[in-house]
C-alpha cells in the first residue's frame, strides 16, 4: 500500500516535469509500477514496440519501458522509404551499451516515412520514445494486425509481469 | 515455485570464426523455438578481427592485405561494439540466452557479463572494474581486460565477451581497440603475479562466474564438441 502511494505522488511530481519539457504534449502518461511511463492512445507488442495509428498512416517506436532497458542509445539502423515491414519481423536495429538489438513491427505494411533524425541524434530514443524518438510511418497493409496489440493497460501489465521474472 | 533454471555449456577449444558464427546462428533459431536450453559456448578464436554493425573499419590501421601476412583474418558482424581482436589465449564465451524469459533487457545483460568477468579477475586477485560511461567492457585501472559486444534477435543473445588471459597483445597494435584510442589493452597473465592454472580450468572458472551471474541452478556441461559443430557441417 505504502509503494503504491509512493508510487502515485512520484507519478504526480513526474508528469509536472513531464508537461514543462514537453508543453505540448497532451495525453495523460500513467505510471507502471516498475516506474517507466506508458502513453495512452497507443497500442503495444510484447516485443515493446508502439503503435499510433491516425487514418491511414501508423507511426511506430519503442516504449519507454524498452529505451529504459536497452541504455543509452548510440545508433539507429532503419529500412529505406517504400520497403515493406511484417508483423512479427525485424526492420531495424539500435546498438547501446555494445549490444544490437532489434526492432521488430507490430504490423505489416510499407514504409512511407523514415525519422531521419535518428541517425545524428540516436539519443531522441531515450529522451523522448513517444515524440521525437520515433522510428518509421507505415501505412498497414492489413489494419486488422493493431487488434491483436495490447491496449495501455494490458502493456503495463505485460511489463510489470515480465520485469518480476528476474 | 519457478522451474530450475539450467545451463548447457559447450566447451568446443578453437573454432574458426565464421564456423562459430553460423553455429551460433543455428542456436539462436533453436533457442527461438524453445527446443534447447540457456546455452553457452566456450572457446577460442585462431588470430582474428571482427567488426561490428557500425563497420569502424577506419579503426583497423593495416590494410586489409596485410592481415593474411599475420596469419589474421577479417571478419564483419552483426553485433554491437567496435573493432576487436580474437585469438589464441583469449577466453571467448558465447551465450544464447532467452532475455525474455528472465525479464531483463539490452543493459542489465551486459552489466551482468561486465560482473561476470570482474569476479573472474578476482580469484587471481585481480581489481577489475565495468567500463565508465559508452566504455563497456572490463577495465583493470585504465587497462582493458575484457571485451563485450553482443547480438539481441527476438530476445535472444548471440555473440558475448572475450577475456585476455594471455594472447599476443602485439595484434591490437594494428587496430584502435573498441574505437577507444590511448587506452592499452592488458591480460590476466600480466596483471596477476599468481601462477595461471590449465586454460581448460581458467575456462571453467569463468564460466562457473557467468553461471552464477546469471543466477543458473544448474550447469551441464557438454564435452563433445563434435557433438554439435560436426552434425552442423553434415545440414550443410
Amino acid at each position: 500500500m505504502a509503494l503504491r502511494m509512493w508510487a502515485s505522488s512520484t507519478a504526480n511530481a513526474l508528469k509536472l516535469s513531464s508537461s514543462v519539457s514537453k508543453s505540448h504534449l497532451s495525453p495523460p502518461f500513467s505510471i507502471s509500477r516498475c516506474f517507466s511511463s506508458v502513453l495512452e492512445g497507443l497500442k503495444y507488442a510484447n516485443s515493446h514496440e508502439w503503435v499510433k495509428h491516425e487514418g491511414s498512416v501508423a507511426t511506430i517506436g519503442i516504449s519507454d519501458h524498452a529505451q529504459g532497458h536497452l541504455g543509452e542509445v548510440v545508433f539507429v539502423e532503419l529500412p529505406e522509404e517504400k520497403s515493406s515491414v511484417s508483423k512479427e519481423k525485424s526492420f531495424g536495429a539500435v546498438e547501446s551499451v555494445k549490444a544490437t538489438s532489434e526492432i521488430i513491427s507490430p504490423i505489416s505494411g510499407e514504409v512511407i516515412e523514415v525519422n531521419t533524425k535518428l541517425t545524428d541524434s540516436p539519443g531522441l530514443i531515450n529522451s523522448s520514445p513517444y515524440e521525437d524518438g520515433w522510428m518509421i510511418k507505415v501505412k498497414p497493409s492489413s489494419p486488422a494486425e493493431l487488434e491483436s496489440l495490447m491496449d495501455p493497460k494490458a502493456y503495463t501489465k505485460f511489463c510489470e509481469e515480465e520485469d518480476a521474472a528476474h | 515455485m519457478r522451474s530450475p533454471r539450467i545451463l548447457e555449456v559447450w566447451k568446443l577449444g578453437t573454432v574458426n570464426y565464421l564456423k562459430s558464427l553460423k553455429l551460433q546462428e543455428k542456436l539462436v533459431s533453436e533457442r527461438k523455438d524453445h527446443r534447447i536450453p540457456d546455452t553457452l559456448l566456450s572457446l577460442q578464436h585462431p588470430p582474428t578481427y571482427t567488426l561490428g554493425k557500425r563497420r569502424t573499419d577506419h579503426n583497423l590501421l593495416i590494410p586489409e592485405s596485410e592481415l593474411t601476412k599475420i596469419g589474421a583474418e577479417l571478419h564483419y558482424t552483426q553485433r554491437g561494439g567496435d573493432i576487436t581482436f580474437h585469438g589464441p589465449h583469449q577466453a571467448i564465451l558465447y551465450p544464447i540466452i532467452s532475455l525474455r524469459s528472465i525479464g531483463i533487457g539490452a543493459r542489465n545483460y551486459v552489466e551482468t557479463l561486465e560482473r561476470s568477468m570482474i569476479e573472474f579477475a578476482l580469484i587471481y586477485g585481480v581489481k577489475a572494474r565495468a567500463g565508465h560511461k559508452c566504455e563497456t567492457g572490463v577495465w583493470v585501472g585504465d587497462r582493458k581486460i575484457g571485451a563485450i559486444g553482443v547480438r539481441i534477435s527476438s530476445g535472444v543473445t548471440s555473440h558475448g565477451l572475450a577475456f585476455n588471459i594471455d594472447p599476443d597483445l602485439k595484434y591490437f597494435e594494428h587496430i584502435v581497440p573498441c574505437g577507444i584510442a590511448d587506452k592499452e589493452v592488458t591480460s590476466l597473465r600480466r596483471e596477476t603475479e599468481t601462477l595461471l592454472p590449465s586454460e581448460e580450468v581458467i575456462h571453467e572458472q569463468l564460466v562457473s562466474c557467468l553461471a552464477k551471474a546469471f543466477s543458473y541452478d544448474d550447469v551441464v556441461w557438454k564435452e563433445d564438441p563434435s557433438l554439435i559443430l560436426d552434425t552442423h557441417e553434415d545440414n550443410e
